[in-house]
């Protein structure tokens, strides 16, 4: 019999870190008037889940997943296609990111996929406002500051979830999962 | 594939910060081709909105202009999520002069990429408690909310505002 490329467990736990980011999504909102923001704990829950399940398209389909849900929860301003998109582009970004970097529990690799996976969401939205023709004059304006501030809060995520990783092994998590799999 | 597997991850790394930097400038290079393109009004610096007033541009508005007026925000009913922003009023008494608006004077605000249109009259705007304002959306563009009745819900809110007319002409006195 063919194995599956991902185990039901590994399907269980991608399922649930998806629902994680839109969880997180809509609850956690931090006062802060800067653009991506949301980045810090979005991207600390992808890079946790590579590192969980460290395959390659494992964040991709956290990401599709995360954005189905958060199409159907009418999460996000552009509309649904925007939010599938945006979402699943983080996915994809970090898992290509992490297919170049590797090791998610390395602090400079966990910080750069979150940067790679963050700026994937801001090349979609600035992709899908050039295509609906949103008014590029004020979107330039702020655009520098709007793409400094991904790249910032990419990068911290990034980098809490490489922590939190790493937390993860000392607490004998990774252990467990070997059990459970 | 061998190629990527037989690297250091000294240069994976080195190679994820040049792709990191080249879409950055891809970014900043395409937008300022656009923007040269587009060719802004002469009166105005590029990214403003315009305003104009009975079909007249009387100027426009920047980010830069914003951060020097007082924020406001309220939390929406619909989402109870915190609208942040500058209210409208402010906005507009930067190029029009107060004199010139009447409580009947409609202001309208407008969105040519969404299709949307949202008019309400300067008494409603001048009116704190209805808070007519925009909230900064995650890419910079302006979004226009409120807790008018007919701008209250996400529906309703004129997303990525691109213009605004004020028209005092023929309205009664």
């Amino acid at each position: 019999m063919k194995k599956r490329y991902f185990s039901t467990f590994e399907l269980v736990l991608l399922a649930l870190l998806a629902a994680l980011v839109v969880v997180a999504k809509i609850s956690l909102r931090l006062p802060l008037q800067l653009s991506g923001h949301s980045g810090i704990f979005w991207m600390a829950i992808i890079i946790v889940a590579a590192g969980i399940v460290p395959k390659l398209g494992a964040v991709s389909l956290v990401g599709l997943t995360s954005g189905i849900l958060a199409a159907f929860l009418g999460l996000g301003d552009f509309g649904a296609l925007n939010t599938l998109l945006s979402y699943t582009a983080v996915g994809v970004g970090a898992d290509l990111a992490l297919w170049l970097l590797r090791n998610p529990e390395n602090l400079v690799v966990a910080t750069l996929a979150g940067t790679l996976g963050h700026m994937a969401k801001f090349l979609v939205k600035w992709g899908m406002a050039a295509i609906t023709g949103a008014p590029v004059g004020f979107v330039a304006l702020g655009l520098a500051r709007a793409l400094l501030g991904y790249l910032v809060f990419g990068a911290l995520g990034g980098l809490l979830g490489g922590l939190t990783l790493r937390a993860l092994r000392r607490a004998g998590f990774f252990a467990y999962l070997a059990e459970k799999r | 594939m061998e190629r990527v597997n037989d690297m250091t991850q000294r240069t994976r790394i080195l190679i994820a910060l040049g792709v990191l930097v080249a879409l950055a400038a891809l970014v900043l290079g395409v937008d300022a081709w656009q923007r040269a393109q587009l060719g802004p009004e002469p009166e105005l610096p590029p990214g403003s909105i315009p305003i104009r007033m009975d079909g007249r541009l009387v100027g426009g508005f920047t980010a830069g202009d914003l951060e020097a007026l007082q924020e406001a925000s309220f939390v929406d009913a619909e989402e109870g999520k915190t609208q942040d922003g500058w209210m409208l009023r402010d906005v507009l008494l930067l190029r029009v002069k107060r004199s010139a608006l009447r409580p009947t004077t409609l202001v309208r605000v407008s969105s040519s990429s969404r299709g949307k249109t949202v008019e309400v009259i300067w008494a409603e705007v001048d009116d704190p408690a209805n808070m007519v304002m925009f909230d900064l959306s995650g890419r910079g563009t302006l979004k226009l909310v409120s807790l008018l009745p007919q701008l209250d819900v996400r529906d309703e809110w004129v997303q990525d505002v691109d213009g605004i007319e004020i028209v005092s002409r023929g309205e009664s006195e």
